[in-house]
């Protein structure tokens, strides 16, 4: 059966239809006012007559989809200026913040808006950027002569042009910039004060603050490749959050870029570079909630050994696991029972694993010690899937769904309540939120959520191991029984089911194609996503494997425009 | 121009950035001199998210003999000048199934109802902050100021299919367009005298915005040269750089020659401590309004369904936790911990902006409309009847603060209303349901 899936939150979209009609009996005979409002499946269509074969929409014709303006967010700006500019002091962390996408990235083109406060902003950074860079010198590729500054200025300012606009500059654009330098002349001013304004001018035009992608024929939606210099681009922004470095610039100019060989080179190349970390704080810090680590509040008095070291351990050890499947090539589906993490001192002791020796993380093996392999196990994913107070086995089975099987469940229905105190002092949690759940009405949903956050709950709210609850006293059962009827025994017996769970690959592929292309996926990437996913599985389902399967995609090398009149 | 007219910096340097010192007639900046001598009437707005504990806000007398209850006892010092309003509705706010916190934030200050959508077609409404922003261009260098403690939390998820826009933004330009807060006091701060320099020249001056509006020429062409080439969806895009654009010239223009007739002192830090940040947000709300820098300015203390966690106060679990409350004691009391600290932040702008002396010697606080409000009345019933809202000041005439007035449904649209025709404006109607001023706001 397809899976529909619009632009709305995608993976709330894959939830079982019986989730979906038991939710709407929680709202009594509102049945009509949710289907308007939660995305539901299609019923699968009934073959009529079987000797008509309906056509494969995956063998017509594809719409590779548009991506919009693409404003520059807050961190791709900061790395912009960084690799343009060798500035590192990270200006944009006082423009306002980017708004996040139903698509769960801050990347998407279709919510990055301009306002006049960003305006204002970007105006009074490029004035600094600009002072910062002459001063060291950065972008003074030749000296301005007293005599004629011109020759020099042309040479720099185009210089600088085709690194921050990404593309060459046509000798109109060129010609412009160099009217600053007349202008500050004939105002009795020295060329090179109307060199620092060109400078400006550069880094505040619409060519720099937006990452400009042109269509041949802006109302049709026939679909065209990419130009090599836009293929830089999203590479660039993709793996680094960043502008496009010499190399590729000049594999663009000359042409090449897009040419499968080449292309995959350059994708083995930038994800060995450093700058690829940006690829882990941004899309893993925002695919798995690790940017949420830095928030998180665990109760002192309850859990009073959660301190910033251990905040920044935790962190540092899924960046570091999940760096390791990147440049180490591993395959996806490993991500849930590895047997490495890294850990420092302060976290191993916190886990209960032999002490490294280190105050920094170290690669370590988790020989004897199979309840902590896998991201479900990390510290940082189970401390942001909990309350102050308590596990919610609510949240983490809800960031499982989310996260690695794009099957999220609608939100609750509104003034449900949360769960009661507890009658029973000695009572488990578990047991509290079986007797909440007993009105079928919400066992609907929660039938799907709760069991695999039961299988979580020998780890507390801050990831440690436990047998017991802290409060009540009362025994962890770490059993469950997924809605597909399969049983399983805590953690190391949630995995494996995960790990085999049909829906895994095609789920991280869904995340890892929309944060490279920067929007929200619609029911016309089904086809992308199966055959993204398809190829990188035939390679044997590694990181690289799908990262360059994505690169190559259609939707990720090619465009189209849009009819006028409609809407995006 | 410069040498004109004495500047108040020469006097105010070393004394400290914040000093409520009497300005003399002709210290005043241009905008307000080429007005008559009454003081300029100035709008704050005051958010606070999750709604209020109403057992205990709500005094039990009405008139002038109401009573301190425990949540507003921190107004004790400006109790006079404060309006208790109860019984005021908001339905606009009022979402479709769930989604209270977002439609409410995003009502706040529109009286809209909120388009459901978690995409890119907000839609809502102009926030009463806005029209008068609008109304009072060019009367000040920042059409309004718009702050807060809460950036982006950097993880999906806003309120049932709302879009984050809607839970984190109370000004509204257009209905599709928040204007986005600060969160950074030290940015706000440079932003604020950012462009200033005592030292330079007329001449100096005039070339400087000259070149100024040389580079922002340029970049405007290129916006319009590429416009033509785009399609409809990025055409858009486009027309919101060239409205920023926009408005970025007139803020060259607005340049003075003497900077603001005032003393910034120093910049504040930045802060992660919501308290110290929250102080400093007021300070330079304050600050602005005393340099006439703005007259309207709007601060949102967390964002819509905030989770933050005030430890500072004994309290474990997130704002928006507590404010499920299920009727449980413990839950009220810190709610009413959280909401007196509320109130207390909210006083101390109170005090503040009353200790700001202005020409006629009547104080910042008597000329202002400070307004408290959250998105729903109590957290866990998610009420949109019966909102807590205060409001300070005496509006330049327009209100008879130190009073608590009843109200039986009447919607917060014609309060505002009320507030817009004392900042100067004639409007008759706002929002989805407001129809005419208020009733007993002025004795």
């Amino acid at each position: 059966m397809r899976r529909q899936r619009h632009r709305s939150r995608g993976p709330e979209v894959w939830v079982g239809l019986a989730c979906v009609l038991l939710l709407a009996d929680c709202y009594g005979n509102s049945t009509q006012k949710v289907s308007a409002t939660v995305p539901q499946p299609k019923p699968p269509s009934e073959p009529v007559d079987s000797n008509v074969v309906p056509p494969d929409p995956c063998r017509q014709q594809r719409d590779p989809g548009r991506v919009s303006l693409h404003r520059l967010n807050r961190a791709e700006y900061d790395n912009t200026v960084r690799d343009l500019l060798g500035d590192t002091t990270r200006p944009a962390r006082d423009f306002p913040s980017d708004d996040i996408s139903s698509a769960g990235f801050d990347n998407d083109a279709d919510v990055l808006s301009m306002s006049p406060l960003l305006m204002e902003k970007a105006s009074s950074a490029a004035a600094q950027l600009v002072e910062e860079a002459w001063k060291k010198h950065t972008v003074r590729s030749c000296e301005l002569g007293a005599e004629d500054p011109m020759p020099c200025a042309r040479e720099l300012l185009s210089r600088f042009a085709r690194r921050a606009w990404r593309r060459p500059v046509a000798a109109s654009e060129l010609e412009r910039l160099l009217s600053f330098v007349t202008l500050a002349r004939q105002e009795g001013d020295a060329a090179e004060l109307g060199v620092k304004l060109a400078l400006r001018a550069v880094i505040l035009s619409p060519h720099f603050l937006y990452r400009v992608e042109l269509d041949p024929a802006p109302a049709s939606r026939t679909p065209h490749p990419l130009t090599d210099a836009e293929l830089a681009a999203r590479l660039a922004y993709f793996l680094w959050s960043s502008t496009p470095d010499e190399p590729l610039q000049a594999l663009a100019e000359a042409g090449t870029l897009h040419e499968p060989g080449v292309l995959e080179q350059q994708v083995r190349r930038m994800l060995s570079d450093p700058k690829a970390q940006a690829l882990v704080e941004n899309f893993a810090g925002q695919w798995l909630y690790l940017r949420a680590v830095d928030t998180a509040a665990p109760d002192p008095v309850l859990f009073p050994s959660f301190d910033e070291p251990l905040r920044h351990a935790m962190r540092q050890e899924t960046e570091l696991f999940f760096r390791e499947f990147l440049t180490s090539n591993r395959p996806l589906r490993d991500m849930l029972d590895a047997d490495f993490t890294y850990v420092n001192d302060r976290l191993a002791a916190h886990y209960g694993l032999p002490l490294p020796g280190s105050e920094a993380p170290q690669r370590v093996s988790l020989e004897g010690h199979p309840e902590r392999r896998g991201l479900l196990a990390q510290g940082s994913v189970l401390t942001v899937t909990s309350l102050p107070t308590r596990t919610s086995p609510v949240k983490r089975g809800v960031w499982v769904l989310e996260a690695l099987l794009c099957s999220a469940p609608p939100p609750p229905p509104p003034n449900v309540e949360g769960l009661p105190p507890a009658v029973d002092p000695g009572a488990s949690l578990r047991q509290r939120m079986e007797q909440h759940r007993s009105s079928p009405v919400c066992a609907g949903c929660h039938h799907l959520m709760d069991p695999i956050g039961f299988g979580l709950e020998n780890f507390d709210a801050i990831g440690r191991w436990r047998l017991t609850e802290e409060g009540s006293g009362a025994r962890v059962d770490a059993s469950g029984t997924l809605p597909d009827g399969k049983t399983f025994e805590g953690v190391t017996g949630l995995r494996p089911l995960l790990k085999g769970d049909a829906r895994l690959s095609e789920c991280i592929t869904h995340q890892v194609l929309t944060y490279a292309l920067g929007r929200g996926l619609t029911e016309a990437d089904t086809c992308a996503v199966a055959d993204i996913t398809r190829q990188a599985e035939a390679h044997g389902g590694r990181w690289q494997d799908l990262i360059i399967a994505i690169t190559r995609s259609e939707p990720f090398t090619h465009r189209r425009g849009e009819p006028e009149g409609n809407k995006p | 121009m410069r040498h004109t007219s004495l500047s108040r910096r020469t006097l105010l340097r070393g004394t400290g950035a914040l000093m409520a010192l009497p300005l003399l007639e002709a210290m005043l900046p241009r905008t307000v001199r080429a007005e008559t001598t009454a003081a300029p009437r100035r709008l704050a707005v005051f958010y606070v998210p999750c709604g209020i504990h109403m057992a205990k806000w709500t005094p039990s007398a009405a008139g002038q003999g109401w009573a301190l209850t425990p949540t507003l006892q921190p107004l004790a010092p400006v109790k006079e000048d404060v309006l208790v309003l109860t019984g005021l509705s908001h339905w606009p706010g009022k979402p479709e199934l769930n989604g209270h916190h977002a439609a409410g934030t995003a009502a706040f200050l529109t009286c809209a109802h909120a388009r459901k959508t978690a995409g890119t077609d907000i839609y809502v409404g102009i926030s009463m902050d806005q029209m008068l922003a609008k109304h009072l261009q060019g009367a000040t260098r920042f059409p309004s100021l718009e702050l807060g403690n809460d950036a982006g939390t950097g993880v999906r998820a806003c309120d049932a299919n709302y879009s984050c826009a809607y839970a984190y933004n109370i000004a509204w330009a257009g209905p599709s367009s928040p204007r986005p807060k600060e969160t950074r006091p030290r940015a706000v701060f440079n932003r604020l005298f950012a462009g200033i320099d005592p030292g330079e020249t007329q001449a100096q001056l005039e070339k400087r915005r000259m070149y100024g509006r040389s580079i922002l020429d340029f970049v405007r062409d290129d916006a319009r040269v590429l416009q033509g080439r785009l399609g409809a969806t990025d055409r858009r895009k486009l027309d919101e750089y060239l409205t920023s654009v926009r408005e970025l010239e007139g803020r060259i223009d607005e340049l003075e020659p003497d900077g603001p007739v005032c003393q910034p002192g120093e910049a504040p830090a930045n802060t992660d401590d919501v308290r110290a940040k929250t102080r400093a947000m007021m300070d330079l709300i304050v600050l602005a309004f005393q340099c006439d820098l703005t007259r309207v300015a709007t601060f949102m203390l967390g964002n819509g369904r905030s989770d933050r966690v005030y430890d500072f106060l004994g309290l474990s679990d997130t704002h928006h936790t507590y404010s499920h409350h299920q009727r449980l004691q413990t839950n009220y009391e810190a709610l009413a911990k959280i909401d007196r600290w509320e109130v207390e932040q909210y006083a101390y702008l109170l005090q503040r902006l009353k200790a700001v002396r202005e020409t006629d010697g009547s104080t910042l606080l008597d000329s202002a409309f400070v307004y408290f409000g959250s998105e729903v009345e109590d957290g866990n019933a998610h009420g949109h009847t019966n909102m807590p809202v205060l409001l300070a000041g005496r509006g330049g005439g327009a209100l008879t603060p130190g009073r608590h007035v009843r109200y039986s449904g009447e919607p917060i649209s014609n309060l505002f209303i009320s507030m817009m025709q004392g900042m100067g404006t004639n409007v008759s109607t706002f929002g989805d349901d407001g129809s005419g001023p208020l009733r007993d706001l002025k004795e």
